[in-house]
């Protein structure tokens, strides 16, 4: 094992974590801001990859397409696509309470992903769209991979700090107040309706940038990716494990999910040949029992969601 | 967050000085990065075992190299690109693969190539990525497949089955990249031949009931139906309903049908208007080389993508062997291999491979699964038959081109 090897993998690791770390924040937005139980990830993640690799692939016959422009804008319309999808699905969908949120997500979900698989003048259906271009992908292996890191990080750094300010402002107090107690939230005269909205549209806006992000690392889309297994049932896997309500714990949940997905099968291929084929399942397995284990003695997460007011979130959790 | 991202940039600094001082490692290993979890898991271990296969016969026949052991890596593409691009990252960067056989589904080549081969220069060989984006990637010559294009084996199944008499088909396909492609190039080859497609639709995997859809199928008059799925899956449930309600009397499938999962579960009396293509091996004394190898280390030479399985990865031994173990000089050796000119090297002939080309002599591999020598996209033509059910199997009718 090399140690260039190792350092390579650990780069692809922190690309791959950086991306679903803006899924994450952007469901933390919707779920630990507003308590909104947005099952639809995948939908809004879809939107943003085809849109940006729509506006920034070259020409091809069959789909639309060849407009080239630059990457950022790419991103920046993978943004306001989610967004704009997410608008409409919101003034209709927010009308739900929670569990029949998740249901009717889980259904506009589906619907992008089939439009997407079957709408051939649009996203080259099945067969998914190919040769976006990857920032600086021009340069070698290591330095490609070390400038698509840095970028992912600056975005996710970026993300992270203007979340976590509207976390802290009074915006944030009033989401969780939404959250917590809607009647009383709204006896207090806030609009209710529209300040969720917002925060699904927000939401919706960083998983979109998420999907961007991954289209132009891979620098192809297919509908393959949009499998609800990995774009949204992972996603949500990060968020509860590393605690929802907390930006630092969506990020978190990010690295120790995709952490223990990717490094598990490391060790399972050190098995003799005729079980490391069938050892793979244990990944599957792994996350599943992590999540239970979560569940049942750490509910609030990895890192808990801070308590408001002051900042004696830190004597409270040291009482315990 | 951002300390962590500092320390990885800090470890790869040092690393980066410290790459040249490596050692050389013994064994020389290519990854076999497969859909062992995922949609293909019922195929991927056959296809694997297959591929293995050939990484023995490398090994019984004295090595690679300079006498080295040829070990084959197993990754798991879970047939996404996130697993595709993950298992490719290990393959190349953790465990110094020379070359990778797989991904096995198209959406994972496309992007473990985008990502991670293309950039690091390994060569990769799909044995099942039919996707015809592959043949457009712009790969600096690294991406191959043993496996034809769906265009192909569309229009060669629509060219055959016209030839055949049959004149007004309904097609009903798989909504993925598999499906799509195959269904595509058979339509646009079946009505330029003068055929009449009386439906065409698309289904989606894994309902309980397509009644709704072959009854809209079958509005269109066609006897026959054109199957694009897999017969160990949703294929199986089409066609069930189908004979149950009379729908259609012919019935038509592209290589994914051809699976013994319809034969048990239908029985072969009720599948006597059943053919399917599939690709094969030119009857060639090379296939039957393959089929006794793999039928005596246990495996069941008709399961789908084993002879392209073992081709891809004795074609990547041939190309390791003849680039003197250079990743770099991989894609260039695979094209010298195989290109039609030289002395035959059958399956299984490693150790005569081995001695030509120590001695300089051209060699070229036909393979279990046709001539394998690669367009210039890296593509190869296919070679395919139309079997219908006999007994417990299948039975070659005719070869199509």
């Amino acid at each position: 094992m090399e140690l260039i090897g190792l350092a390579n993998y650990a780069l692809f690791m922190g690309i791959f974590i950086g991306i679903y770390a803006l899924l994450a924040l952007g469901l933390n937005i919707q779920w630990g801001f507003a308590g909104l139980f947005n099952a639809g990830i995948a939908g809004f993640f879809a939107v943003g990859a085809y849109t940006s690799a729509i506006l920034t692939s070259p020409y091809a016959e069959g789909r639309l397409g060849g407009f080239e422009l630059p990457f950022y804008v790419g991103w920046i319309g993978a943004m306001i696509a989610a967004a704009l999808i997410a608008w409409p699905i919101g003034k209709i969908c927010l009308r739900f309470r929670s569990d029949y949120l998740a249901i009717a997500s889980i259904g506009v979900a589906e619907i992008i992903r089939l439009v997407i698989k079957s709408e051939a003048e649009l996203t080259n259906s099945a067969r998914g769209i190919t040769n976006i271009p990857r920032p600086y992908g021009d340069l070698p292996y290591v330095q490609s991979q070390m400038a698509y890191l840095a970028i992912v990080a600056i975005v996710l750094l970026v993300a992270y700090l203007m979340v976590e300010r509207q976390f802290n402002a009074p915006w944030g107090r009033m989401m969780r107040a939404i959250r917590d107690n809607e009647l009383a939230a709204r006896a207090m005269g806030k609009n209710v309706e529209y300040r969720r909205l917002e925060a699904f549209i927000f939401g919706s806006a960083l998983m979109g940038l998420g999907g961007a992000l991954f289209a132009h690392f891979n620098r192809s889309i297919t509908p393959e990716a949009i499998d609800p297994m990995v774009a949204t049932f992972l996603v949500w896997i990060m968020l509860i494990l590393g605690g929802s309500g907390n930006n630092r714990g969506a990020i978190l949940g990010a690295a120790v999910v995709w952490t223990i997905w990717s490094v598990s099968e490391i060790a399972t291929d050190q098995l003799p040949q005729e079980y490391a084929v069938k050892a793979k399942y244990i990944r599957l397995f792994l996350i599943g029992l992590m999540l239970q284990l979560v569940l049942r003695f750490r509910p609030e997460g990895l890192l808990p969601e801070p308590l408001r007011g002051d900042l004696r979130s830190d004597d409270v959790s040291s009482e315990k | 967050m951002k300390s962590k991202i500092l320390a990885i940039a800090g470890g790869l600094l040092a690393a980066t000085a410290l790459a040249s001082a490596t050692a050389k490692a013994a064994d020389v290993k290519i990854g076999l990065i497969g859909g062992v979890s995922g949609p293909i898991a019922a195929m991927a271990p056959a296809m694997i075992d297959a591929a293995q296969l050939a990484v023995q016969q490398v090994n019984e026949q004295g090595g690679i190299l300079g006498g080295d052991k040829l070990v084959g890596v197993v990754g798991d593409s879970a047939c996404n690109p996130q697993g595709g691009t993950d298992a490719a990252t290990k393959a190349v960067n953790i465990e110094g693969v020379v070359g990778i056989v797989g991904p096995h589904c198209s959406g994972a080549v496309l992007a473990a190539a985008g990502s991670v081969t293309i950039p690091a220069g390994i060569t990769v060989i799909t044995p099942s990525g039919t996707s015809p984006e592959i043949t457009g990637l712009k790969d600096n010559d690294t991406v191959f497949r043993t496996v034809p294009s769906d265009d192909y084996q569309g229009r060669a199944l629509a060219r055959t089955l016209k030839g055949m008499g049959y004149d007004k088909v309904a097609v009903s396909y798989i909504n993925n990249d598999y499906g799509t492609g195959l269904a595509n190039a058979f339509k646009s080859e079946f009505e330029t031949q003068g055929g009449e497609i009386a439906g065409y639709a698309a289904h989606e995997d894994g309902k309980a009931s397509y009644r709704s859809d072959l009854a809209e199928l079958a509005k269109g008059g066609a006897d026959t139906l054109v199957i694009f799925d897999y017969g160990d899956g949703t294929g199986l449930t089409i066609l069930r309903q189908a004979l149950e309600n009379g729908f259609f009397e012919k019935f038509v499938g592209g290589d994914g049908m051809k699976s013994e999962a319809p034969i048990k579960e239908l029985g072969a009396e009720n599948l006597s208007t059943f053919v399917a293509s599939s690709p094969v091996g030119e009857k060639s004394k090379s296939l039957d080389m393959f089929n006794e190898a793999f039928k005596a280390s246990g495996g069941d030479p008709s399961a789908i993508f084993v002879t392209t399985s073992y081709d891809a990865a004795f074609l990547m031994a041939l190309a390791i062997e003849k680039a003197g173990g250079d990743k770099a000089g991989v894609s260039a050796a695979l094209r010298e291999v195989s290109n039609g000119e030289g002395e035959p090297i059958m399956p299984g002939e490693w150790k005569k491979a081995k001695e030509l080309i120590a001695a300089g002599t051209a060699i070229d591999y036909k393979g279990a699964a046709g001539d394998e020598n690669f367009d210039a996209n890296g593509d190869v033509p296919g070679t395919y038959a139309l079997f219908k059910v006999a007994g417990d199997g299948f039975e070659t009718i005719t070869e199509m081109k």
